[in-house]
């Protein structure tokens, strides 16, 4: 089971998800219809690993650019007026391309990766956490949590508490 | 930010939702002629000919690069502003831009989209398209790395795939907008479409890092991608394309004429669908400074270009010189030098700059200049190789005529399919740019 707390204005939401993490909720979702740092802040999020995918997809890119550029030369031999077989200067295009494609891609993979997305069942939603309210989603909550998640919630300023079953 | 007061969060989703879910008869009126003109004009003379060979085209033996090609330089100009711009006033944190990028990054899309229908054109046998790609094939060989021709297949297809994930991931949590005010079939499709987002911190905080490093990646990459097409010149030993100041002149020219395309398409926007609240004079009065600023920069590389092939003195190179300057296509290089350097001086005036209707009359303007200058590059350069004997003149077939006027249509259709399919305006960066909602307020 999860707790829904709608909020209409921002501060009441931020101050319940600071509330609830400092009363030991680790199992929270903070949902608003715009990014919000504070709310970022507040679940500890820092620097995203999805860094790490761009700088891996990078690297693999440009390995992967200058190999296929130099191996094709080596396996399809084309001697242009006595120059060397694998020619560095416009291999260094196709290495530096191909660096970006894969940045990109890796850094697409990183992000369904991180994010969780797609998402294969359902989970707490409300579709106005997508026009103009602010939710937070307390989920497994131990049955004498609940009654304390629904206090701060409702400390805070929430405009209702919803209780709704979560697929497993 | 906004001329009309500020709208609420709802405010924002029902007006921007709206544009795609409301379909009045003028929309449908619109697709069918752009459907027509594009089918008429560019399809059935392609296929046309597809029967007879290049041949139909204006190209001879040697201008063996046409309209098609000047075509393919232009679209692929006009895609830079979109997801380049974009990228960079993301970077920038410039608030402007979350009004305009979405349409603009589409932009960048369909001319891509309408750039490669014009190498399919131009290669003829257009079967064979797959021979460019490296990847295996019924003569057992690869392309060779070493042709600027391949440098364009991988930068373009390399800018096509970022700029689609660009465009595509900026749309997602719009995507769940959508899902949640339709129903049925619609809400079944942008359930997949935006992976179930729901907005949640970390669902932003993902986002907006994959988002940064997507920008970080496009900006060089867009930057590349016109250098490389100005090099399919540049690498050649052709009076009048051997220039080095060729990648930041068509790099130049690409934003120029790109920003100039966004300026465009903002003034149909702000029009069709009613978007005068959220397209406003502020950001008219930025995109005119930066099209003022660009228009400078090409005059002053205009120059520099007749400056070096002067100062250089080659006799084939100062030929080819006089012949763009004063031979037959003269009058469309002038043409150039005024819609694309001196009109644009208008936009000094803040009257000009902050006039919806002046500022379309000179975006449309300086593409035509622009349009002109690619077809410049590629007519009076190849016809007039080194040799007096070889010397000659390229004309456009009615064919190509055709072929181009079709484009156009073509960027139109692709435009008002988009409008549909995915929110023109991103819904939740103009949030960002609104105060919130305050207890104390």
């Amino acid at each position: 089971m999860a707790i829904m707390g709608t909020f209409m204005y921002e501060e009441d939401f931020l101050s319940a998800a600071e509330n609830l993490k400092t009363s030991g909720f680790d199992n929270i979702s903070l949902l608003s219809p715009v990014p919000l740092e504070e709310a970022q802040e507040v679940l500890g999020l820092g620097k995203s690993p999805v860094r790490r995918f761009a700088l891996a997809g990078a690297i693999i890119g440009a390995i992967a650019g200058f190999a296929m550029a130099a191996g094709t030369a080596l396996v399809f031999i084309l001697p242009t007026g006595g120059r060397a077989i694998i020619t560095i200067p416009p291999y260094l295009i196709i290495t530096y391309e191909m660096t970006i494609l894969f940045g990109v891609l890796f850094t697409l993979i990183g992000f369904h990766f991180v994010s969780g997305l797609p998402a294969w069942r359902d989970r707490p939603y409300l579709p106005a956490a997508n026009i103009d309210r602010f939710v937070v989603v307390v989920e497994g909550a131990e049955a004498d949590q609940v009654a304390r998640a629904e206090a701060i919630i409702r400390d805070a300023g929430a405009d209702e508490i919803r209780h709704v079953e979560v697929d497993q | 930010m906004f001329d009309h007061g500020q709208p609420s969060y709802a405010d924002v989703n029902k007006d921007i939702l709206s544009t795609m879910l409301e379909t009045g008869p003028r929309y449908w009126m619109l697709l069918g002629t752009s459907m027509s003109v594009a089918g008429i004009f560019f399809f059935m003379p392609w296929i046309y000919q597809l029967f007879v060979g290049v041949g139909a085209a204006g190209m001879n033996r040697n201008a063996v690069w046409g309209s098609y090609l000047s075509n393919f330089i232009f679209w692929i100009g006009l895609s830079h502003s979109g997801t380049l711009l974009s990228a960079v006033l993301h970077l920038t944190n410039s608030p402007w831009r979350k009004a305009i990028y979405r349409s603009a990054e589409a932009m960048t899309l369909f001319s891509l989209i309408t750039a490669a229908f014009f190498v399919m054109v131009h290669m003829g046998r257009v079967w064979f398209v797959h021979w460019t790609f490296p990847i295996p094939n019924q003569m057992g060989l690869w392309p060779n790395f070493r042709s600027p021709l391949m440098f364009d297949v991988m930068a373009i297809t390399t800018y096509l795939t970022a700029s689609s994930i660009f465009i595509y991931m900026g749309s997602v949590p719009d995507f769940a907008a959508v899902r949640d005010a339709s129903t049925g079939l619609r809400r079944r499709l942008y359930s997949i479409f935006s992976f179930g987002w729901r907005g949640t911190a970390r669902e932003w905080h993902t986002l907006g890092w994959a988002y940064t490093f997507f920008a970080i990646f496009v900006v060089p990459l867009a930057v590349s991608v016109h250098s490389i097409v100005s090099w399919d010149f540049a690498l050649s030993a052709v009076p009048g394309f051997h220039h080095t100041i060729f990648a930041p002149y068509f790099v130049c020219g690409a934003i120029y004429s790109g920003t100039a395309g966004i300026v465009t398409v903002m003034y149909c926007l702000r029009k069709f669908l009613k978007f005068e609240k959220y397209i406003g004079q502020v950001h008219l009065d930025s995109l005119g400074k930066l099209l003022l600023t660009l228009s400078v920069i090409w005059s002053y590389i205009n120059i520099l270009e007749l400056f070096s092939t002067w100062y250089g003195g080659t006799s084939y190179e100062i030929e080819a010189l006089m012949f763009k300057l004063t031979g037959f296509y003269a009058p469309l290089y002038w043409e150039m030098i005024l819609f694309c350097a001196f009109v644009p001086l208008l936009m000094l005036f803040k009257k000009i700059r902050w006039s919806w209707n002046k500022m379309l009359l000179i975006s449309v303007l300086i593409n035509i200049g622009m349009l002109t200058e690619r077809f410049i590059i590629v007519a009076t350069s190849q016809p007039r190789k080194f040799l007096p004997d070889s010397f000659g003149y390229y004309v456009p077939s009615f064919i190509e005529i055709s072929i181009t006027i079709g484009s156009f249509a073509i960027f139109t259709t692709l435009f008002l399919i988009f409008i549909k399919w995915v929110p023109a305006i991103s819904i939740y960066e103009v949030k960002e740019t609104l105060k919130p909602l305050r207890r104390d307020a």
